[in-house]
């Protein structure tokens, strides 16, 4: 049997394929957030991501979520909540 | 189906100034992201329509499609998708909230 991959490392491998980023931090919330509404028990449930990346170059604030967003289609249908700081 | 509730959030965005798609109601949110929006736009003296896509399964999936946006809260000022939580909570307290808003002709309490 295969054990999942851990929702950071999926996170990680993600953006890093998409965006080559020159800095990246996905960092677990989830703590802070249990107990709260979203948490699933899973410990994986609050995510924050800080990217730094010249994909973002010359794109509004809410087009460069968006791209975030669309690299981590599947794992938003998994995870309660992503905050993006996007450092240009 | 999914163009009746599309027309529905249209008719929304339309005929309110400020709609806020969130968890909960403005009295009562149920999410602690669509509570900080409730905050912010309450202490700028902001007033708005609350959708409560907690109550309508339907509405909850399309309101992310329509905004291509896959999270909740979502604002929108005049009919334009401001976004969530996050850009809310920072166009505040840079100001551009305010100016958004004085932009827009919508009354608020805070001086830009």
């Amino acid at each position: 049997m295969i054990s999942p991959t851990p929702m950071q490392t999926r996170i990680e491998m993600k953006l890093q394929e998409a965006f080559r980023p020159i800095e990246l931090d996905v960092i677990n919330e989830s703590h802070m957030h249990a107990g709260h509404a979203g948490d699933d028990g899973s410990g994986g449930s609050h995510w924050c991501v800080v990217i730094k990346s010249n994909a973002f170059d010359g794109i509004s604030r809410v087009g460069r979520d968006r791209m975030v967003y669309d690299a981590l289609v599947d794992e938003m249908k998994i995870i309660h909540a992503l905050t993006i700081k996007i450092k240009t | 189906m999914e163009n009746i509730v599309f027309d529905q959030i249209k008719k929304e965005i339309a005929s309110h100034d400020v709609v806020l798609f969130m968890k909960g109601t403005g009295v009562f949110p149920q999410c602690g992201f669509s509570a900080a929006v409730v905050q912010t736009l309450s202490e700028m003296g902001v007033s708005f329509k609350d959708i409560n896509i907690l109550e309508d399964q339907t509405m909850r999936q399309a309101i992310k499609d329509f905004s291509q946006w896959p999270t909740i809260p979502q604002l929108y000022v005049k009919g334009e998708f401001v976004g969530g939580c996050d850009i809310v909570r920072e166009m505040a307290e840079t100001g551009e909230l305010a100016q958004m808003f004085d932009a827009k002709g919508i009354s608020h309490s805070k001086a830009a």
